[in-house]
């Protein structure tokens, strides 16, 4: 006796290639799906624009981090170089204008931080990590990391219908058209 | 992907050909000037007044150098291309090579450099050199000058002949095949890929003719101004510079012949994206070569590094430095950096106008802040040609005019050599295997 409820991931289809992945995620562009992925063992170039996905806010995330890793470099080597002990090498000048001993540092901050604000990130706009996701339920989806191409559609997106929504993946050239249920927790 | 697939059937089977008719008036009025301003600029070299005469010689080497670098960039974008065995630029390549092109032409223009009369007052140590009068230099310069008599290998006049000659002939050698390679194949009624492999092949050990021209032009023309100095950041430096501008040159090019209804169907906003990375790339890496020369002289404080920065940070000069701090680098950089901006072939333009401007600034400052410190306080005993030069001064007043003078006359030159390269074949390698490839780029 089981007492958990299912609910509605959504569908997923198997497409034959990455070409027939290609064409058949423009075509669900078209229809005007939001809440839909592609899934594929490797990157396929263009994907991105035949899904029709905005362009990422990421860089600015990193634009940011950027500038504060500068930023954080400038004020550790002035404060502990020029306010609290000034140091002088060579008659060379402890103020402002010894910042060019400075820019290694800030240079090296500015890249560090970039690259966490890219991790991180990255991570945090992908929702990873993750200890479980719906799709794991399919048996099919395992394929996805050897040689499989899959699109799903989420049954959460506005114009997701259950009798509609299966016939456009069946049109677009979708095989093994599967319902994916996840456990209500 | 938005638009169309293209397919053998979109490429020109003849090639896509500039209307000569159209330049015709161009040309003819870039070489009127040339003419006249070279005939006026050799009179000005050799029989002018001796401040003149001085103050000219700099003035040429200025602008000389200045589009020498724009050429040798073409020659260098060619090599890499091939080298690196690129699909993207197939459909652009035909650019790369008519700039390269010019690299013959315009070494033709640093002819006057290889005179006495002129190297006197540029190149102090060739004075020093000549000081033997025909005797032996090593026991001349054994007793007038140690620095000069531990450089004589290197710094020796037949030998900084030999140098020079064989910077001249060896790039033109290479750019001129690679270009008679690809030009060949636009023509074959069986295009393979027999050219394709052997350019790639050839621009393997000539990409070291590109590394040592630049690096010893840069070495031979420019670091000789002042013999006691040297800096070994100096030929990376000059080649940043001189890949960056003539990335911009040819994104001048490329949009200007779309903006003419060429290079249909086989570049579009994804190539130009490449090149606007590409001069976002070597805008920042100019800059960090640029300052790691400066960091290094620095830090390191020696007598003979430092009076590169000297000169170049006292008086107005030192406005000009800062100039190139925000202006070369920072300004372009953050507008560089979006997207949208480098697609667009007019944004995109504007940016490459803006890099030649600040590159001008940049070998001005190079070349010309030299001027005012070594041919003043010549004195007579180093012949008639340095009477009448007056003192040390951090500028010469009104030596600017000549400046101005030897750039348009040079430019003039580059303009119509380049408009003639561009006229002379396709504009485009029509038949080339990968044309395909390049037309449909996505990055």
């Amino acid at each position: 006796m089981s007492t958990t409820r299912k609910r509605v991931y959504g569908y997923l289809a198997e497409f034959k290639s990455a070409s027939a992945l290609y064409k058949a995620a423009e075509k669900i562009r078209d229809a005007g799906f939001k809440k839909w992925d592609c899934y594929s063992p490797y990157p396929i170039h263009g994907l991105d624009g035949a899904m029709g996905m905005k362009r990422s806010i990421l860089p600015w995330f990193v634009f940011f981090g950027g500038m504060t890793g500068c930023a954080t470099a400038f004020a550790l080597a002035y404060t502990t170089q020029v306010v609290i002990y000034p140091t002088i090498v060579q008659a060379k000048p402890a103020n402002i204008f010894t910042i060019p001993a400075f820019f290694p540092i800030m240079f090296e901050l500015t890249i560090l931080f970039s690259g966490f604000t890219v991790l991180f990130g990255l991570l945090a706009l992908i929702q990873l990590p993750r200890l479980n996701h719906p799709l794991f339920a399919s048996r099919q989806f395992h394929r996805a990391t050897d040689d499989g191409f899959f699109i799903a559609i989420e049954a959460r997106d506005s114009k997701f219908s259950p009798n509609q929504t299966k016939e456009l993946l069946a049109e677009i050239g979708g095989a093994n058209i599967e319902l994916v249920e996840e456990e209500d927790s | 992907m938005a638009h169309h697939h293209v397919t053998s059937a979109d490429i020109a089977i003849n090639g896509d050909h500039l209307d000569n008719s159209k330049v015709a008036k161009a040309k003819n009025i870039a070489m009127a000037i040339a003419v006249l301003g070279t005939v006026f600029s050799f009179y000005l070299l050799f029989f002018a007044s001796n401040a003149t005469k001085g103050s000219y010689a700099y003035s040429w080497l200025f602008a000389f150098y200045f589009f020498l670098t724009l050429s040798i960039g073409g020659c260098f974008w060619t090599l890499l291309h091939n080298v690196s065995n690129s699909g993207w630029g197939t459909s652009v390549r035909r650019t790369f090579e008519n700039l390269g092109s010019t690299y013959p032409w315009m070494f033709l223009f640093g002819l006057p450099l290889l005179c006495p009369q002129v190297q006197q007052y540029l190149y102090e140590w060739m004075n020093i050199h000549r000081g033997a009068h025909g005797g032996d230099v090593k026991e001349h310069l054994h007793h007038v000058d140690h620095l000069l008599y531990n450089k004589h290998w290197f710094m020796n006049l037949p030998f900084w002949y030999g140098r020079v000659i064989f910077w001249g002939v060896g790039l033109s050698c290479v750019i001129i095949f690679l270009r008679k390679l690809s030009i060949a194949q636009d023509t074959d009624a069986n295009p393979g890929t027999k050219r394709l492999f052997q350019a790639r092949f050839h621009s393997t050990y000539t990409l070291i003719i590109f590394a040592l021209t630049i690096t010893f032009t840069g070495f031979d023309f420019m670091m000789a101004l002042d013999y006691k100095w040297f800096s070994t950041m100096w030929g990376v430096y000059l080649f940043a510079g001189s890949a960056l501008n003539s990335m911009a040159v040819i994104i001048l090019v490329c949009a200007w012949l779309k903006s003419q209804g060429h290079l249909k169907n086989v570049t579009g906003p994804e190539h130009f994206h490449i090149m606007g990375k590409l001069l976002f790339a070597f805008t920042t890496f100019w800059a960090y070569i640029a300052f790691s020369q400066y960091f290094l002289i620095w830090y390191a404080g020696i007598t003979e590094e430092t009076s590169y920065f000297l000169i170049r940070n006292t008086g107005n000069w030192n406005i000009g430095m800062i100039a190139l701090v925000f202006g070369h680098f920072v300004v372009p950089f953050v507008i560089l950096l979006q997207a949208w901006l480098k697609r667009n072939p007019k944004t995109l333009s504007i940016m490459a106008v803006y890099t030649l401007c600040m590159h001008a600034l940049d070998h001005y400052l190079i070349t010309i802040p030299e001027r005012g410190v070594s041919l003043g306080g010549t004195h007579m005993s180093q012949g008639d040609a340095f009477a009448g030069l007056g003192p040390i001064q951090v500028a010469i007043s009104g030596a600017f005019l000549g400046d101005i003078l030897a750039f348009i006359t040079i430019g003039a030159a580059f303009l119509f050599f380049l408009l003639r390269a561009i006229g002379q074949h396709s504009l485009y390698p029509n038949r080339d295997p990968r044309i395909l490839e390049s037309a449909n780029l996505s990055n």
